[in-house]
């Protein structure tokens, strides 16, 4: 009789562990890396580590003999010369990728440079913003390499801003998502010309671009180089969302910029720009006839130069 | 006479636990036979079901399973569940035969040992950790088989031989095997 109590209890919980397990394994499969499971994870190995740690030191004598098959044709010296030779080629490993990853920013700085035809001195950055309520990075030349304010600065993968100050040796430029920021920009493909303007937020929205203008979300936004400052052309972002509410004059455009300062190290100062790269006066007129275009539309009276004169007006005061 | 016995199984089995735990966690990281590396959870459970039998195996071993899951970086569960049978089977087919003979307690322990770490690389394989099978089971399952029953030869030496005839593990002058009731 006892024992086939205890037959039926051994069952019992062979299955309730069977089931749990396979409830805990099925979850563990399901969350990933994250949930309570690993949660709990995590404490057992930091209660564990102790553990671990006295272990460690107490095999350290006899690790050398741990993994028998790689260990078994060497001796302690080859070993000991081979990590050696090993932690060197790693740190050599790490110092020339890091050059590798340098030359090839500098590579596509070259090709842009190329392509656009800019006149243009290269340059690092070397700090973000010291204050809270500025979006500014700094470069490590200045007047004395040729830069003045007002001069655009890029990045292989778009335009990051535009410098607002120079010292002899450095020179600051104030980011695109900067709330003070504002420069002439258009979408590539429907050629809608506006103003990009940063907030506080660090959200850049395309201003000024009438509703009776088509942008969709992914087109690319690029400078209109009305104002003579920025070269027309260099690319800025894509269109993140577009939002039209019934009654607006104006089409509400988030910009995604393709240039991410935290990650760029190297960037070009364009120094000066030829007659061909600033607007032409087809461009100009194109601009303001969009303008006049929707106040007519909205059968309303506006400034219809308002695109025009405010063209890189944000910067570079 | 039973509750003395009891109480000496209840402190034997702590001792195995607690010895288990600590070098699971301290010398199965350390020594190594290529990618394989022993499976203390499953010496704790072969030994408590081999050398003792009952209910108990099962849920030990799905203790002692889901300790190894959560000391590695693997699903949470899996070991607990292979455990869990290895220690139910063991425990059943075992019971009272095998106490004192270390022959047979390491054949079976060995069949376990082998059976749980096919099961538990096949699984890791099946989830995506492990991409080759040869890999699962010939540089990883094998060497991890190999190791588990090492080291459950000195356990097994202990509870057939000398706990049936010396002391026990607890301290306690020892006349059968972990579970044997003293009648």
């Amino acid at each position: 009789m006892g024992t086939k109590n205890n037959r039926s209890g051994g069952t019992r919980g062979l299955v309730v562990c069977a089931v749990l397990s396979v409830v805990l394994f099925t979850l563990s499969c399901q969350s990933g890396g994250e949930g309570p499971l690993e949660a709990a994870r995590g404490a057992f190995q930091t209660v564990t580590s102790p553990i671990r740690v006295f272990g460690s030191v107490i095999t350290a004598p006899v690790r050398g003999l741990g993994n028998v098959f790689a260990n078994l044709t060497a001796d302690q010296a080859t070993l000991t010369e081979l990590q050696a030779e090993v932690d060197e080629l790693r740190a050599r490993n790490a110092e020339l990728e890091e050059d590798a990853g340098s030359a090839q920013r500098l590579q596509d700085l070259l090709d842009l440079r190329d392509n656009n035809d800019l006149q243009s001195v290269a340059a690092r950055i070397i700090s973000g913003s010291t204050d809270s309520w500025s979006s500014t990075v700094t470069l490590d030349k200045g007047s004395s390499s040729g830069l003045s304010a007002g001069m655009p600065v890029t990045t292989s993968s778009g335009v990051i801003g535009q410098i607002v100050s120079c010292s002899a040796t450095t020179s600051t430029v104030r980011l695109l998502s900067d709330e003070s920021s504002s420069i002439s920009a258009m979408v590539q493909s429907s050629r809608a010309q506006g103003m990009l303007q940063g907030s506080a937020s660090g959200e850049v929205r395309l201003e000024l671009v009438s509703t009776g203008q088509e942008v969709s979300v992914g087109d690319v936004v690029v400078t209109s180089g009305l104002g003579g400052v920025f070269p027309k052309g260099l690319p800025v972002g894509e269109v993140a969302s577009v939002t039209s509410n019934p009654g607006d004059l104006y089409l509400d455009i988030v910009v995604e910029l393709y240039a991410d300062t935290t990650r760029s190290e190297e960037v070009l100062v364009i120094t000066s720009i030829t007659e061909s790269q600033r607007a032409s006066s087809e461009d100009i007129a194109e601009a303001d006839a969009q303008e006049h275009g929707s106040s007519d539309d909205e059968d309303e009276t506006t400034d219809g130069d308002a695109t025009n004169d405010q063209a890189d007006g944000g910067q570079a005061q | 006479m039973q509750v003395t016995d009891r109480n000496r199984e209840a402190r034997t089995t702590v001792v195995l636990a607690v010895l288990c735990f600590v070098l699971q966690l301290t010398l199965a990281p350390n020594v190594g036979l290529g990618n394989g590396r022993a499976n203390f959870a499953l010496v704790f459970t072969a030994c408590l079901a081999l050398f003792s039998g009952g209910r108990s195996p099962a849920v030990a071993g799905f203790v002692a399973g889901l300790l190894f899951d959560l000391s590695s970086t693997g699903p949470i569960g899996l070991m607990a569940f292979c455990l869990t049978l290895v220690g139910f089977a063991l425990g059943l087919g075992a019971r009272e035969r095998v106490v004192g003979d270390l022959a047979t307690s390491v054949v079976y322990a060995s069949a376990a040992s082998l059976a749980v770490s096919v099961v538990y690389h096949v699984a890791m394989l099946l989830v995506g950790q492990s991409s080759s099978l040869i890999d699962a089971l010939f540089l990883r399952a094998l060497p991890t088989a190999l190791l588990t029953i090492v080291a459950f030869l000195p356990f097994a030496y202990y509870f057939s031989r000398v706990r049936t005839h010396g002391m026990g593990l607890s301290g306690r002058h020892a006349s059968g095997g972990l579970g044997r009731p003293l009648l």
